[in-house]
């Protein structure tokens, strides 16, 4: 229980050193925003004027803005890492392999939840939906996609780190991975936003928690093989 | 410079406590070449020892491997017993790494950067640690100032304050007086001397041959990968490289 307790407060100083370097450094929250706020405009050009159209197409192109915006979150939390050695020197302390996995997660989390937080007002107002009505379901369907997200971006974020195209890297492998998330979730939003809170809706957040935790299961196990040379 | 010793025979069981470093025939590949082609040393608990050689001798990777943060491709390294392949969780622990990046945090203060270290490290009383750390490399007056803005030499002396947050029997410097002032050097040389006098036992890889000599108690030198000789106290050669290990290698 100890171990567990220390390995907890090792995961939180890394996540707590994380978004005190982003609050300062202001590297990640503004490009990613608007990036994202960006993915969601140009999308909203390509579908046309028709309200239906930007309505029914609003939780894909919600999901796909958060899934683009997070490629970004995670690049640029191992970024800071890469710099100066901070990261070999990280994985030099007597520290848990998965304690470094964990914190590099919470911080990708907190951060995909705020991009997550703030795209849904954004897509209430572009594509006309009533968010307002939802959202107890929406921020369920948030909170968990977000977790899939950091869980599967922190793994691969670790694999690309060193490598010379990292920037083309990461999406290449971390996007096939997420597709079932991307599913579950873009369909969880859409039985949020029909008011279908107990039947479709149920079953997407469930297989959201199933990938949730094969994802953390599986990146707490493997991520210290990358940290090693 | 200490008289040169001949090959010699490694300890025996008798002989506690284990020493502090024993590699034997300790190998690293990068790709076809072998940055160390089988390297047999052995350096006592509380024994400062001055690793020297030219660039590309294999004093870095040699570091890294005992600090765990590369794998040896051939050969065994223990720390104070302990193999760093079989159980590097336990080695980390004991020891402490100066290396060429400094490993900081630029958005991070000195102070910040110190206590993230210190807990890192498991330390109780972190404020206190860092407080004297910070002291002791001359930039308490810099704590709350963030790293990104200081000088190579003041983050070169922060990375310094870092080996000072806990009790690491085991302190390893790669070129611990690279872009440091006078000042800075003779920082170093204080800090490399209370170490010794307080038995911790510090592996300095330099290439200020005389400066870091005058300190230490012994010395090895290794070239192209190979250990070619090892002096003084504290440190023994056991056993030359396997022959024609870099020739084969890297041809």
């Amino acid at each position: 229980m100890s171990a567990l307790r220390a390995d907890a407060a090792v995961a939180l100083q890394i996540a707590r050193k994380d978004a005190l370097s982003e609050l300062r450094g202001r590297q990640i929250a503004g490009s990613t925003l608007f990036f994202a706020t960006l993915v969601l405009l140009l999308f909203g050009f390509a579908l046309g004027p028709d309200p239906r159209r930007l309505a029914d197409a609003a939780p894909g192109l919600l999901w796909l803005a958060i899934v683009f915006g997070s490629l970004l979150i995670v690049a640029r939390l191992h970024q800071l890492e890469t710099e100066d050695g901070a990261l070999e020197e990280l994985a030099r302390y007597p520290i848990e392999r998965h304690a470094i996995y964990l914190g590099k997660l919470l911080a990708g989390l907190a951060a995909v939840i705020v991009l997550g937080g703030v795209l849904l007002p954004v897509v209430a107002v572009l594509y006309a939906i009533p968010v307002v009505a939802a959202w107890p379901a929406l921020a369920a369907t948030l909170l968990l996609g977000a977790i899939g997200l950091a869980a599967v971006g922190t793994f691969y974020a670790g694999v690309t780190v060193r490598m010379q195209a990292r920037e083309v890297m990461l999406p290449l492998l971390m996007l096939p991975v997420v597709a079932p998330l991307l599913l579950a979730a873009v369909k969880a939003t859409t039985a949020a936003l029909g008011g279908n809170p107990l039947g479709d809706l149920a079953a997407w957040l469930q297989l959201l928690v199933v990938f949730d935790a094969v994802m953390i299961a599986a990146g707490a196990a493997t991520y210290g093989h990358l940290l090693e040379e | 410079m200490p008289q040169t010793t001949i090959y010699a025979a490694p300890r025996t069981r008798e002989q506690t406590p284990p020493p502090a470093v024993a590699t034997n025939e300790l190998a690293r590949l990068f790709g076809r070449s072998a940055a160390l082609a089988g390297i047999s040393l052995q350096v006592d608990a509380g024994a400062t020892v001055a690793l020297l050689g030219p660039n590309g001798a294999g004093k870095t990777t040699l570091l890294r491997i005992l600090a765990t943060s590369l794998r040896p491709s051939f050969g065994s390294a223990l720390v104070h017993g302990v193999d760093v392949t079989l159980r590097p969780d336990l080695v980390r622990r004991h020891v402490a790494y100066l290396s060429h990046a400094t490993g900081l945090y630029d958005d991070l203060t000195a102070a910040e950067n110190l206590r993230f270290a210190a807990a890192m490290r498991g330390l109780p009383d972190a404020r206190a640690a860092v407080d004297r750390a910070l002291a002791a490399v001359d930039l308490a007056a810099d704590a709350a100032r963030r790293v990104h803005g200081f000088s190579a030499g003041m983050r070169h002396r922060l990375a310094l304050g870092r080996l000072l947050l806990g009790s690491p029997s085991l302190i390893l410097l790669d070129e611990p007086h690279a872009t440091l002032d006078a000042d800075g050097m003779a920082l170093v040389d204080e800090l490399i001397s209370g170490w010794k006098a307080s038995g911790v036992t510090v592996l300095v890889a330099s290439h200020q041959a005389e400066r870091v000599t005058r300190l230490a108690d012994g010395f090895a030198r290794l070239d192209g990968g190979l250990l070619l000789e090892a002096g003084g106290q504290g440190v023994t050669a056991l056993k030359p490289s396997p022959l024609g290990w870099p020739s084969v290698v890297g041809a």
